[in-house]
């Protein structure tokens, strides 16, 4: 493996490393090193040894990953993922299975280590302060996680307790986690005998019970049906609205489209886009589909359109005229000012912009690893 | 609309309606003050308890333990009739009691407890635990609270019927108490051997093997106990009177059962810690906890008359395959700490020099191990100088030399393959990250080739024919060993080993000098800020 000259270059810079940052311990590459060897390395287009930004930057962003890298021997599970999310944002991260989606939130969730690079939540390193990362996050991962022979209303004061709430204030969350999950009907009934979308809530209660800031959510949404969706995504938006930060992913992507501020795309451990889903949908969409209604003469205006450069694949469907369109809007109000001066009579002008599926469906190959 | 007239209430209603107000005031304060002890306990033991009440297999074993010890009641009573008005009948019932009471406390609840922590790491709720506020020895911690509770719940039940056994007499108060107490450590201690292993394997078939492991031991413990429950009924407590076996074994309890169960609690700890943050140090401390622990239950033995070599024995026996296991595990750590985990280390020259031998790494490690076992074997030969010809079972010259030279060996040879356990690990890592547990791999395979390669290489060169022991076998520490224990004076040869030992471990303590400068590493604003407004909100 490449990355080993790394160790082996920082080993020697003992004194170095130690002052860097490193990703620490039980990893199959582990990589630190100091500044300029990482300059040199990216510049040669060998693995980065090093870590040249500063550890703690103060930042606005609530989540932010740093050219997180997470190597499982020699698969690159999460390879050089970096985007940040702003505090009261929905941040939906989509991608295929094995994509390294769950690798990555569980790395934001100290659950993981990076082999490379970090992650930070509200400014405070997963790596390097865990302890202060936890106080700040809720964690719903994509399993139940949940006991036997408990109702739901221990199984929230239990996880109450471990996360140090007591008297009053234990039981205030308590009654606000239940009330805001819709679960109070259930506290009192075995975990055991509830619906998947009554276990998705209370596990969402679990993750809010102490309040965090920021809240990551794997595949929440996964099995449920449709009206259990539709709260769901409610319960989310309410709290992006009271100011938390949430980090979601799902393959439900109109969902996402209707839920998230921004949302990232990752494949093969690789962030192919990021921004909000305008924003990707205009980067990815350099194409859109125009329809014109033409009253009469609409074959002879097919003719005319077929001469502009940035049209193509037009049809003709009696009235109506479909073709792709690759120009800008300027470019579409000449288009249309061309066919009335031709005396043309264009009654209808309709553009149809792709959809997050269908960019998914573009950005992605559909490769696993 | 005419007015709701409320109802006059007459003097008794008012009075009667003032104590019960004063009665649910006193309940509901009755309750806050429950609720806030609740908030002092251990969530794990709150979790732990809520859950096993309500299990089935607390109700049916509750169920039978109810049913056998209320069944030997009448079975046992009717079959000592109509002797039991005259004769001292208490062995015979006190012997049902304790294996009715035995089966829940040594297997039923340290498998619970083996359970409980395998399922956690099973459903992957050992992982929602590990993002809160609970520290992995908390969790560790308050399993073992947990089963100990159970247990205490099972002692209540049988309690009446082992008092109606003390009444029957023929089993003395002193022995009674050492039976319950012999039964309710061992529980103790078997359920935190049974939390060791549960998190060991991480493997589907590993767990089974786990499983079938713990069950042997369990089964294994309650055989022992139960002899030893016999011995003591039967012919009661003969450790008082006798200090030659007295005191090993009492020693031996109040002595080396906490530190050997702090040790593996500890362990256990450590294996639900993540990888980032620092294991290493609360083992070493645990590590010189039974350390001295086994010195001091070696220095008891002068008490006694003939026990103190025993003891030795096995004191430093015992120590030495820890110690085998231990450093080679030590030695073969990760190097890298996080950022967070530098801070906490020593800072100044001094602490430096002193503490970090305690700090996680692989040079610690070795140095650390080395001053140990170097440590044992002063301990071992300064208790025969100290001791021989004070008791009655002293050694002769020749044993006193063999002992002595043994020990050095042993401790020589055990350096000298831990520094090429180092060395191959650190080679190791390179390309790899591998587990703790290669390390031990590493020492066998050291250990093999140093035996079995020169015995090989000569028996070759000597056709097959045997040969007898030379300076060529220098290496083969098994047979050096056994030379030595046949009375053979193998000193020139311990003494070189000896010297190739410390001369290693010096070139490594030179090799990382670094290791003992002061150096700071800075804490980040932001953490600092967190940590001191953490620091207030506690204040």
């Amino acid at each position: 493996m490449k990355n080993e000259k790394g160790v082996k270059q920082s080993g020697k810079k003992f004194e170095v490393f130690e002052q860097t940052r490193v990703s620490a311990g039980d990893l199959d590459g582990m990589i630190s090193g100091g500044d300029g060897l990482k300059e040199r390395s990216i510049a040669e287009g060998k693995p980065h040894l090093g870590y040249s930004a500063p550890v703690h930057v103060r930042s606005d962003d609530c989540i932010e990953m740093r050219r997180l890298h997470r190597l499982f021997g020699d698969t690159k599970a999460v390879d050089d993922v970096s985007f940040s999310v702003k505090r009261g944002h929905v941040f939906g991260y989509i991608g295929p299975n094995g994509a390294g989606k769950t690798t990555s939130m569980r790395i934001l969730a100290t659950l993981d280590l990076p082999s490379y690079g970090d992650a930070f939540i509200d400014g405070l390193s997963c790596v390097n302060d865990p302890a202060l990362v936890r106080k700040r996050l809720g964690f719903m991962p994509d399993s139940f996680g949940t006991y036997r022979d408990v109702n739901c209303r221990e199984y929230l004061d239990f996880f109450a307790r471990a996360y140090g709430l007591s008297g009053a204030e234990r039981n205030q969350r308590l009654r606000w986690v239940l009330g805001f999950t819709g679960t109070e009907g259930m506290a009192h009934k075995p975990i055991r005998g509830l619906s998947k979308g009554m276990k998705q809530r209370l596990c969402l209660g679990r993750a809010l019970i102490h309040d965090p800031a920021v809240l990551i959510l794997d595949e929440p949404a996964a099995g449920l049906d449709p009206r259990a969706r539709i709260d769901l995504r409610r319960m989310i938006r309410d709290l992006a609205d009271q100011g938390k930060t949430v980090l979601i992913s799902s393959h439900i992507l109109t969902e996402l489209a209707e839920m998230c501020d921004s949302v990232g795309i990752i494949e093969q451990g690789k962030l192919l886009a990021t921004g909000s889903v305008d924003e990707i949908q205009r980067q990815q969409a350099d194409e859109i589909e125009l329809t014109l209604r033409v009253l009469d003469r609409s074959s002879e205006a097919a003719v005319v359109l077929m001469r502009l450069p940035y049209v193509k694949e037009v049809v003709t469907d009696g009235e109506l005229l479909r073709f792709v369109f690759s120009g800008d809007v300027k470019d579409q109000a000449e288009l249309l000012a061309l066919l009335i001066t031709q005396g043309f009579p264009v009654a209808e002008c309709t553009s149809h912009r792709k959809s997050l599926e269908d960019v998914f469906l573009q950005v992605t190959e559909g490769l696993v690893q | 609309m005419a007015a709701v007239v409320p109802p006059v209430n007459s003097p008794q209603d008012a009075m009667a309606g003032d104590s019960v107000n004063s009665s649910q005031r006193r309940m509901e304060k009755i309750d806050a003050w429950c609720e806030r002890w609740g908030d002092r306990f251990n969530p794990i033991l709150v979790k732990e308890t809520r859950q096993a009440l309500k299990s089935r297999q607390f109700v049916i074993t509750f169920s039978l333990l109810l049913f056998a010890a209320f069944s030997w009641t009448i079975v046992g009573t009717f079959s000592l009739m109509p002797a039991i008005y005259d004769t001292p009948s208490a062995p015979r019932m006190m012997f049902g009691y304790y294996f009715v009471l035995a089966l829940p406390m040594l297997l039923v609840v340290p498998l619970a407890a083996y359970r409980s922590l395998e399922g956690e790491i099973d459903d992957g709720t050992l992982e929602l635990l590990s993002i809160t506020a609970l520290s992995p020895k908390q969790i560790v911690l308050g399993k073992l609270a947990s089963a100990m509770l159970q247990m205490l719940l099972y002692f209540v039940v049988l309690f009446p019927c082992i008092s109606y056994a003390y009444t029957l007499r023929g089993v003395d108060f002193p022995t009674t108490v050492a039976l319950l107490a012999m039964l309710t450590l061992a529980g103790i201690l078997m359920t935190i051997v049974a939390l060791f292993f549960a998190p060991l394997s991480q493997s589907r078939t590993g767990r089974v093997a786990m499983l079938l492991v713990v069950i042997m031991l369990l089964i294994g413990a309650e055989w022992v106990l139960g002899l030893a429950a016999y011995e003591l009924i039967t012919f009661g407590n003969l450790w008082a009177n006798d200090l030659d076996q007295g005191i090993p074994i009492v020693g031996g309890v109040v002595l080396l059962a906490p530190a050997l169960g702090y040790l593996l609690l500890t362990l256990t700890a450590a294996q639900l810690t993540p990888p980032s943050e620092n294991r290493s140090t609360k083992i070493r401390v645990a590590l010189l906890l039974v350390n001295a622990s086994v010195a001091a239950w070696v220095s008891l033995g002068s008490m006694g008359t003939e026990a103190v070599f025993v003891m030795l024995y096995f004191g430093v026996g015992g120590l030495m395959l820890l110690w085998t296991l231990a450093s080679s595990m030590l030695v073969a750590e990760s190097p890298v700490l996080t950022s967070r985990v530098q801070r906490d280390l020593p800072q100044s020259f001094l602490g430096r020099s002193v503490l970090t031998w305690l700090t996680p790494g692989p040079a610690t490690g070795l140095i650390f191990s080395t001053l140990n076992l170097f440590l044992i074997a002063v301990m071992a030969v300064g208790t025969v100088l100290v001791f021989n010809g004070q008791v009655t079972s002293s050694f002769t010259a020749r044993e006193q030399r063999m002992v002595m030279q043994f020990v050095f060996a042993f401790v020589s040879y055990l350096t000298c393959f831990l520094l090429l356990v180092y060395g191959l690990m650190r080679s190791l890592r390179r390309k790899n990250n591998p587990r703790v547990e290669v390390g031990f791999a590493a020492l066998v395979v050291v250990a093999v080739f140093a035996s079995v390669g020169p015995y090989g290489v000569q028996l070759y060169f000597n056709d097959f024919l045997s040969f007898p022991y030379s300076s060529w076998q220098a290496t083969n520490w098994v047979w050096t060993l056994s030379s030595i224990l046949d009375g053979d004076d193998c000193s020139a040869l311990v003494q070189v080993i000896g010297m190739v030992g410390v001369f290693g471990v010096c070139g490594i303590l030179v090799m990382n000098s670094a290791l003992v400068r002061p150096r700071r590493t800075a804490t980040p604003e932001r953490v600092r800020q967190e940590l001191e407004q953490a620091k207030r909100g506690q204040g």
